[in-house]
């Protein structure tokens, strides 16, 4: 009777044991399905948050390009010398802008987000894309960059060129034109500017919000 | 209150036992039920919830997928909305809009403050156009009748060849449609035009809405000159051609333009200016503008250049109706008259205005002195106005112009613009179009937009006149009633999928621009006009730009309103006409007004408050947005006058026969106190029997007693019980606060003498907090105060909120069980006689109480206050407990029920503010004063290192307001816009005497009787 009890404890704590073990190996496996997740607790609520997919769309994104030819509120208006850096004879600009310190702080602001990683910090073209991959971009002290025309440049960055794509959706116009304004200060040190204050105090005086321009 | 007492309904009224017995519950009965006689439409949203419970009991959470742009359009920040303005169309008249835009999918829209037609209000059709751009029942493809040869093999053929979207139907006469598209009828047309041509347009007749557009006028010429003997109708059941027709032609057409700023007496003869006729929003917001009861203020309002001269002075309002409509509701004087007794009274007052000793007519009595007292007004009057409505014949609106120009408002509060790109056309337009049909003069039919099947009057027999034409096409944004009839359906384009242009009533030339690629491509009217003109090569867009010419195109469409330009030949620039151009009274014809039988009953056709003619009938939001007046929701009825109801032994929800002509229909009757005696009210715009699954079968089709002779109003209508009973899903009675002071008014004088009138009830109160008051020590302390004089009950709040925040609709069952969602709520008041009373309406969103009866009960803290004085609601937190809702004594807060969203087809979805949490079963929600927009404008200040400025938040109800009734800011500071209404004398609390202390308060409401009007010798 006795004897009988004590296989039956054992029994159980083999199962037991067995379980755990199994668990124990699963913890460490990776899986491909999606993590267990009781409470739904509107984590997932039918609208679309940005970036979201759309099945309702032939190519899946829910994120809808605007028809061509729109022209939203807030969009600089008839102006093209400061929305495309073209005047009327055809020919490139100079900056249409006033450049002062805020502008330049601006302008290092957004230099030092998008184009350092290829143009490098002096802009000579001594970057981490060259270090790290051995493509060489443009350095822009050169002469040739040097003597460029200001709506070139602003033309460049606007639609890209070789092989840089546009920089047009993240840099508003007035952001492109700051750029171009920090270029040109660069080009004409050849070196690190010497700006009035750290950036983070500049950039607090100005902080010039993208979808305002 | 001034012993003054006010009811929601007969049956409070009179007390009846069965509303006692209702009211004595809390809740409505049924409210905490589950549903029984499930109607189809909660039938499958049930179905759908529970199908996305099943999915869900995998526990796993479901994948998601990041979709970024491929390529990046400039300017576009993924989650900052931008604007665009835009136009919508709306008749011989445009609405200028300003659309909300997240990454690209437009999801919210308001008015343009820069275009005078809206002045940056909304409408809730404005509003209610984003759920149609969305909706998922649209029509998707271009679909082609079968030739007879092609039917017989498709016998055979599997069933899925057949349009996917149409379900198995009964229906033999209908010839079956296939799935087509536009090259297939590009090549048809380009083949029957050919032919066409060559009979130069002989057999050709093209059946269009009323527009208003440069560019389609400048087609239509072009169109003329390839089909020169072509016919061409436009038609519209909602039109104003009646108004058009007495000023001008459909080749020269004279629009009025009313100016209500200026205007201090106004009288509107069955015309409801405030909501469904003409420029609705301006005529609110000038309406609301000339009715200021403070004593020397001048106008503050800055949009008040475009219109002209504020005025400090407090306009009178006298209409004369038979139905009560919702300008009749907001009425200093109000009489109720049948419709077809209106021409005898203006033909009485035309003369009154021109000899006030002019003895009387065929009028008698009290309705007599009643007039003369109104005539004399008018002509004391600086400002006078005079309008009538569109149902009321053309000699009726001959003579308006005559008293208008008798009394010198010509010119001063009514403006004429001749309008050389409107085209209207009358129902005996459309009577020799289907006369010509029937005579088989017409090969060809080309329908742009209209639904004649459903629309047209039932004695034309659109229907039946279609038959003998072997080529139709139809252009509509569903597989509606006459599309299924038609040769070719093509889907049309919604506004904000096109390119277009406009002119508005009062000259305003604007440009419509697409907000997102065609979601099922469809084209527009103008795009198929193109097409038929000049066949297939250009598009919308360069026949647009071509109108306009270079100069300040960007402008034109950042602005949203092309700058007017003096030189000569210029597209933008209106033209006055001079009065004495005018054709006048000459034109009528007396057979083209025929008089309206005075026997019998009179019914009287009506444009409906929500789904309009019945275009908006597959839009949910306005499906169940009640009713100003009776607050039915999902139907429309047989309105009903008390004394009629009487006469006929008829209550509310009585099955009736009406019969008109040797038709008939049964709709449930519905008492409404004001209404004329004699008269049956009748909202256009339901009994759809196809147009999508949200239209069909609700509601009883009044086009189907509608007679080309009698559109609008008619005689000799029987009217019989039947016996049966219907129970429309209404709102009237929900959420009420029995028996308190809760809408306050006084007249002019009485405020003048008294100014606080309306606060001083609540100063003997000494009550004290029962709990602890939260610490308010945020930057900002909102608050909120809706202008009870101001407000004329439009609705278009509700509309706005819910689609700002996301509010799902429940379906007629749940409205009947009180478990509607809308989170404002606009109340309407009786008061006086049930024959003739006067009306209060009360927009009622949560009160944001100071301290909140609902916080104290939460057992989970899911609703709490922050710094800034907003009763917050934690969705997450929320376990369902209801208790707050008991404890709520302004009854604003709402329950989630079902899982109402989680059936939401993908298309829905995209309509949806990707800012605001869409709620899920079990959860409570209420107003939150749009926090997110509140959020919004405090991070942007913060970037900018500022404050946020007074003005700078606008509540989605604030923003819609037409009549600018909300106001909502900072009342900490006192010189916010807020503060200042704080600060008046008509300024008063719901419920005071909880010592809530709502930041939500109400200004009382002032009225401008006439101290000479005669009272009735009943009362």
């Amino acid at each position: 009777m006795r004897k009988h009890k004590t296989d039956r404890f054992i029994k159980v704590l083999l199962l037991c044991s067995g379980l755990l073990f199994s668990a124990g190996c699963l913890r460490g496996c990776t899986s491909s399905r999606p993590p267990i997740h009781v409470n739904p607790n509107m984590d997932q609520q039918p609208k679309h948050i940005p970036q979201s997919s759309s099945e309702f769309f032939y190519d899946g994104a829910a994120m809808r390009t605007p028809v061509e030819g729109t022209i939203a509120r807030g969009t600089v208006i008839d102006n093209p010398a400061f929305t495309t850096g073209i005047g009327q004879d055809g020919g490139f600009v100079d900056s249409p802008i006033q450049v002062d310190e805020t502008v330049l702080a601006r302008g290092q602001d957004r230099y030092e987000i998008y184009c350092t990683p290829c143009h490098g910090e002096t802009g000579d073209g001594q970057s981490m894309l060259q270090d790290r991959t051995g493509v060489q971009s443009a350095d822009l002290l050169q002469e040739r960059l040097r003597s460029m025309p200001d709506g070139q440049i602003f033309d460049v960055i606007t639609h890209g060129f070789g092989l840089m794509s546009s920089y047009a959706y993240p840099l508003s116009p007035m952001d492109r034109w700051s750029v171009v304004a920090y270029v040109r200060q660069l080009q004409a040190q050849g070196q690190l500017p010497q700006l009035q204050g750290t950036p983070e105090e500049t950039e607090t005086e100005q902080p010039a919000p993208l979808e305002n321009q | 209150m001034q012993g003054r007492q006010y009811w929601r309904s007969i049956e409070r009224l009179l007390e009846s036992p069965a509303i006692k017995e209702m009211l004595s519950d809390e809740f409505p009965e049924g409210a905490s039920d589950p549903p029984r006689d499930l109607d189809r439409r909660s039938l499958f949203k049930l179905l759908g919830a529970s199908m996305a419970l099943a999915g869900l009991a995998s526990c796993r959470r479901p994948e998601e997928k990041i979709v970024p742009y491929v390529n990046a359009p400039e300017g576009i920040i993924p989650g900052i909305p931008k604007q665009y303005a835009t136009t919508m169309p709306w008749g011989t008249t445009a609405l200028g809009v300003v659309v909300e835009s997240h990454e690209g999918r437009p999801t919210k829209v308001e008015g343009n403050e820069m275009h005078p037609t809206t002045q940056g209000a909304a409408s809730l059709w404005m509003q209610a156009s984003i759920l149609s751009l969305y909706d998922p029942d649209r029509s998707r493809n271009v679909l082609r009748r079968l030739a007879e040869e092609e039917e017989s093999e498709a016998e055979q053929r599997p069933q899925e060849d057949s349009e996917e979207e149409e379900e198995p139907d009964t229906d033999i006469e209908r010839p079956q449609l296939i799935r087509s598209n536009w090259d297939e009828f590009e090549a048809f047309w380009e083949e029957e035009s050919a032919r066409l041509e060559q009979q130069g347009g002989q057999g050709l007749a093209v059946l269009s809405r009323h527009y208003s557009s440069p560019s389609m006028a400048r087609m239509m010429n072009r169109f003329r000159q390839r089909f020169p003997d072509s016919l061409w109708v436009a038609y519209d059941p909602a039109g104003e051609s009646n108004i058009l027709s007495a000023l001008g032609s459909p080749e020269t057409v004279i629009q009025p333009h009313y100016l209500f700023q200026r205007a201090d007496t106004i009288l509107a003869l069955d015309c409801d200016f405030l909501l469904t006729e003409g420029d609705a929003v301006a005529a609110a917001r000038g309406f609301s503008l000339g009715r200021n009861p403070e004593e020397g203020s001048s106008s503050q309002d800055e949009s008040s250049e475009s219109i002209g001269s504020g005025s400090s002075k407090m306009n009178r309002l006298y209409v004369i109706e038979s139905t009560v409509s919702l300008t009749g509701a907001n009425a200093d004087h109000r009489l109720a008259v049948q419709s077809r007794n209106i021409p005898a009274i203006v033909e009485r007052l035309a003369a009154l205005v021109k000899n006030p000793s002019s003895r009387e007519g065929e009028l008698t009595g009290e309705i007599d002195e009643r007039i003369r007292t109104i005539a004399h007004d008018l002509r004391n009057s600086d400002a006078p106005l005079v309008l009538a409505g569109r149902r009321q014949p053309t000699r009726v609106h001959a003579q308006i112009l005559e008293i208008n120009q008798v009394l010198g408002a010509i010119g001063k509060t009514v403006l004429l613009n001749s309008n050389p790109d409107a085209r209207f056309g009358t129902v005996q337009d459309l009577s020799r179009l289907t006369d010509a049909m029937r005579r088989g003069d017409i090969q060809t039919l080309a329908i742009l937009g209209p639904n004649p099947v459903y629309t047209a009057p039932a004695d034309l027999d659109f229907k039946t006149a279609m038959q003998r034409i072997p080529a139709i096409i139809h252009l509509g944004s569903h597989v509606d009633e006459t599309a299924i009839h038609s040769h070719w359906h093509l889907p049309e384009a919604h506004f904000l999928e096109s390119w277009g242009d406009a002119r508005a009533a009062d000259g305003t030339v604007s440009i419509i621009q697409p907000l997102i690629a065609p979601l099922f491509s469809g084209r527009s009217v103008l795009d198929l006009l193109i097409l038929m003109a000049e066949g297939p090569g250009r598009q919308a867009y360069d026949v647009v730009r071509e109108t306009f010419g270079e100069g300040a195109w960007e402008k034109a469409l950042h602005d949203g309103v092309v700058a007017s330009q003096s030189s000569a030949g210029d597209p933008t620039s209106p033209e006055p006409v001079e009065a004495t151009a005018l054709p006048g009274e000459s034109v009528v014809q007396p057979e083209a007004a025929p008089v309206v039988s005075p026997e019998g009953l009179e019914i009287v056709f009506s444009v409906d408050p929500s789904v309009y003619d019945g275009s908006f009938a597959n839009n949910g939001w306005l499906q169940e947005l009640p009713d100003p007046i009776t607050k039915i929701t999902w139907d429309n009825a047989a309105l009903l006058s008390p004394s009629t109801g009487e006469d006929l032994e008829v209550e509310n929800g009585d099955i009736l026969r009406l019969e008109l002509e040797g038709r008939h229909l049964e709709a449930p009757a519905w008492i409404v106190p004001g209404q004329a005696h004699g008269t049956v009210g009748l909202a256009l715009g339901y009994g759809r029997t196809r147009g999508g699954f949200i239209a069909e079968g609700v509601g009883v089709d009044a086009y189907s007693l509608r007679t080309s002779r009698w559109p609008d109003v008619a005689g000799g209508l029987k009217v019989t019980k039947t016996g049966g009973r219907y129970r429309p899903a209404q709102t009237q009675e929900h959420w009420v606060m029995e028996g308190r002071p809760l809408v306050r008014e006084g007249s002019l004088s009485q405020y003048r003498q008294h100014p606080g009138f309306a606060s001083e009830p609540e100063e003997h109160l000494k009550a004290q907090p029962l709990w602890e008051a939260p610490e308010m020590t945020g930057q900002y302390q909102w608050g909120m105060t809706i202008d009870l004089n101001k407000c004329i009950g439009c609705n278009a709040c509700i509309v706005a909120c819910q689609s700002e925040n996301n509010i799902p609709i429940v379906g007629r069952d749940q409205v009947r069980n009180s478990r509607e969602m809308h989170w404002l709520r606009v109340d309407r008041y009786f008061t006086g006689p049930p024959e003739s009373p006067e009306f209060v309406f009360q927009p009622v969103p949560c009160m944001h109480c100071e301290n909140a009866p609902c916080e104290q009960v939460c057992p989970v803290a899911a609703t709490v206050h922050d710094n800034e004085g907003i009763n917050a609601m934690v969705y997450n937190r929320c376990i369902g407990t209801r208790y707050c809702s008991n404890n709520c004594p302004y009854k604003v807060r709402r329950f989630n029920f079902f899982n109402y969203t989680n059936s939401f087809p993908e298309i829905v979805k995209l309509s949806m503010n990707p800012d605001v949490t869409v709620r899920s079963r079990g959860v409570m929600e209420k107003c939150t004063y749009c926090i997110q927009r509140i959020n919004e404008a405090k991070l942007k200040a913060s970037q900018q290192d500022r404050a946020v400025q007074d003005g700078e938040i606008q509540t989605a109800c604030q923003q819609s307001c037409p009549a600018q009734a909300i106001a909502f800011g900072d009342v900490s500071d006192s010189q916010t816009r807020v503060s200042t209404e704080k600060g008046s004398p008509r300024n008063y609390t719901l419920l005071a005497e909880l010592y809530n202390q709502p930041r939500t308060s109400y200004l009382a409401k002032i009225r401008n009787p006439n101290p000479e009007w005669p009272e009735s010798s009943e009362a």
